[in-house]
C-alpha cells in the first residue's frame, strides 16, 4: 500500500542535527539514534525476502502499519545489524497476535514491557546472549533488538509516553528487554520445543513482563528452592493473582540442575510451584479482592478471605526458561496478567 | 468505534487520565470526532455519594453528546 511507504526526509549530513530532528519529533526513545539513510535501510532490507511494502502487522493503540520497510528503519535507528531483521519481524508478528493483548500492554498505566526470548540456532548465529549478564548491558544483539521492537511499538503504534502510553512509571525494560535461553546449560527441553516448534527451528517469544525480581538462594535442596521461588512469586498487589496470569521464571543453570538432580521434570516443577505459590485471598486489600472476584469469579467461584488463590489458572501457565551464567541467582518475571506470551518462528535465515 | 463506523450513535467514556489516549486512538482509527464523556480521575478515593453524583452527571453528558 503506497500510503504505508515511509516518507523520505532531507536532513543535514550532521549526526547532531539528525538527532535533534529525531528528538524534536519524538521519533526516538530518548537515546541517540543511527540515521536511517537510504543505503542503511537498503542493507537492512537485503536480509529479508519479504517485500518492503508488506504490512507485517498493525500496531495498537494507533494501529499504524508496521511494514517490512518501517520495521527495517526502526532496526537501523536502534543500531541493529541487518542480520537481526528477520528476528525483529517475527517479534512484530508475535506482539500483534490478539492473545498478547498489545492494546492493553501499550496503553496501560502498568509498567509492562515486552521481553523477547530467542531460541534455536538464530540465538548463537546472531550473538544473542543467554549466559552471563544476559539481561544486562554488553551484548549488541540483545540491546539493539529489544530497542528496535520498542521503537516499532512507539513509532508505528503511536505509544508515546504521556500520550497513548499511559504508564505511571514504566520501567528500564521499556528501553530494551531481550535475551536468549541458555539451551546448552539447560537440563530440560528448550522453551521453543515445549511450545511446539522443532529443536532446529529458531523462534522469538514475546512476554508482557512487569519487571524482574532476583532470587538469590544458596540452597542445594530442591524442596527448599521451590519454596523460596514460590514465596517470591506471592505478592498481594499482583496482576497475576488478580487476573489469573502467566508468570515466568528465569532459572539459573545451577538452580535448574538442582531440580533436575532431584528427578523433577519441568512439568513437575511447574505443578509444585503452582501449588506452593497459592496465596490466601485475605492478603489482598478489600478493593483488590473485588477486582479478583470480577476477573476470576468464573474460574474460582465464590472468593472469601480463606480462598487460596492460584497465581495462574493452570500449572502449565507457569513458564520456565533456563538462562544466565554461573551463580545462585534466578529471576522471577511477574507479568501483566491479561496477556499470553506468543512464539513465532524466525523464517528468513539471517 | 465499530458502532460509530456503522453510523450508529456511539460515545466513549474516559476518565481525565485517559482522555488523551481516547482522542488519539479515535483519530488513529478514523473517527476523530468520536464523542467522549469525561469523568474526573481518580475516583477511587471518593465517597459513594460523590461517585453516584459523578455517574448521574456522566449520564447527562452522554445524552447531550448523542442528542
Amino acid at each position: 500500500m503506497n500510503d504505508d511507504r515511509a516518507a523520505l526526509f532531507e536532513a543535514p549530513d550532521d549526526i547532531d542535527a539528525i538527532n535533534q530532528l529525531y528528538r524534536a519529533r519524538r521519533w526516538s526513545d530518548g537515546l541517540p539514534v543511527v540515521p536511517p539513510t537510504v543505503e542503511r535501510v537498503r542493507q537492512m532490507l537485503a536480509c529479508t525476502r519479504r517485500p518492503p511494502g508488506e504490512v507485517v502487522a498493525r500496531i495498537a493503540p494507533g494501529f499504524g502499519a508496521a511494514t517490512v520497510e518501517r520495521i527495517a528503519i526502526n532496526a537501523v535507528l536502534a543500531g541493529c545489524d541487518p542480520e537481526y531483521l528477520p528476528a525483529l519481524i517475527a517479534a512484530v508478528e508475535a506482539v500483534a497476535v490478539p492473545e498478547f493483548n498489545l492494546q492493553g500492554i501499550q496503553a496501560t498505566t502498568n509498567p509492562v514491557a515486552v521481553w523477547i526470548v530467542v531460541n534455536g540456532p538464530a540465538a548463537e548465529r546472531l550473538g544473542i546472549n543467554g549466559s552471563f549478564n544476559c539481561l544486562g548491558q554488553g551484548a549488541w544483539a540483545n540491546a539493539t533488538l529489544g530497542r528496535a521492537l520498542r521503537l516499532v511499538l512507539q513509532n508505528c503504534g503511536g505509544a508515546l509516553p504521556g500520550e497513548m502510553d499511559r504508564a505511571t512509571h514504566g520501567q528500564p525494560g521499556k528501553y530494551s528487554f531481550c535475551c536468549a535461553e541458555n539451551e546448552a546449560a539447560s537440563p530440560w527441553e528448550p522453551l521453543h520445543v515445549e511450545r511446539g516448534f522443532g529443536r532446529g527451528a529458531s523462534t522469538v517469544t514475546v512476554v508482557g513482563a512487569e519487571g524482574t525480581m532476583n532470587m538469590n538462594t544458596h540452597t542445594k535442596n530442591a524442596g527448599e528452592l521451590l519454596r523460596a521461588i514460590a514465596e517470591t512469586m506471592q505478592h498481594p498487589p499482583s496482576n497475576e493473582y488478580c487476573h489469573g496470569g502467566e508468570p515466568w521464571l528465569i532459572l539459573a543453570p545451577e538452580h535448574a540442575e538442582i531440580l533436575k538432580a532431584a528427578g523433577l521434570a519441568k512439568g513437575e516443577v511447574k505443578r509444585r510451584l503452582w501449588e506452593l505459590s497459592k496465596m490466601p485471598a485475605r492478603r489482598m486489600t478489600d478493593k483488590d479482592l473485588l477486582r479478583v472476584e470480577a476477573s476470576r469469579g468464573n474460574e474460582l467461584g465464590r472468593i472469601g478471605p480463606d480462598t487460596m488463590l492460584p497465581i495462574a489458572p493452570r500449572p502449565e501457565d507457569i513458564w520456565i526458561v533456563v538462562a544466565g551464567g554461573p551463580g545462585t541467582h534466578s529471576v522471577y518475571v511477574p507479568c501483566f496478567g491479561n496477556s499470553r506470551a506468543v512464539t513465532r518462528e524466525v523464517k528468513d535465515p539471517g | 468505534m465499530e458502532i460509530a463506523k456503522r453510523g450508529r450513535a456511539a460515545v466513549t467514556i474516559c476518565s481525565t487520565a485517559f482522555t488523551t489516549l481516547g482522542r488519539a486512538q479515535a483519530k488513529a482509527l478514523g473517527i476523530p470526532a468520536l464523542p467522549i464523556a469525561v469523568i474526573a480521575h481518580p475516583f477511587g478515593l471518593r465517597k459513594r455519594d460523590e461517585v453516584r453524583e459523578m455517574a448521574k452527571q456522566c449520564v447527562r453528558d452522554i445524552v447531550k453528546l448523542v442528542s
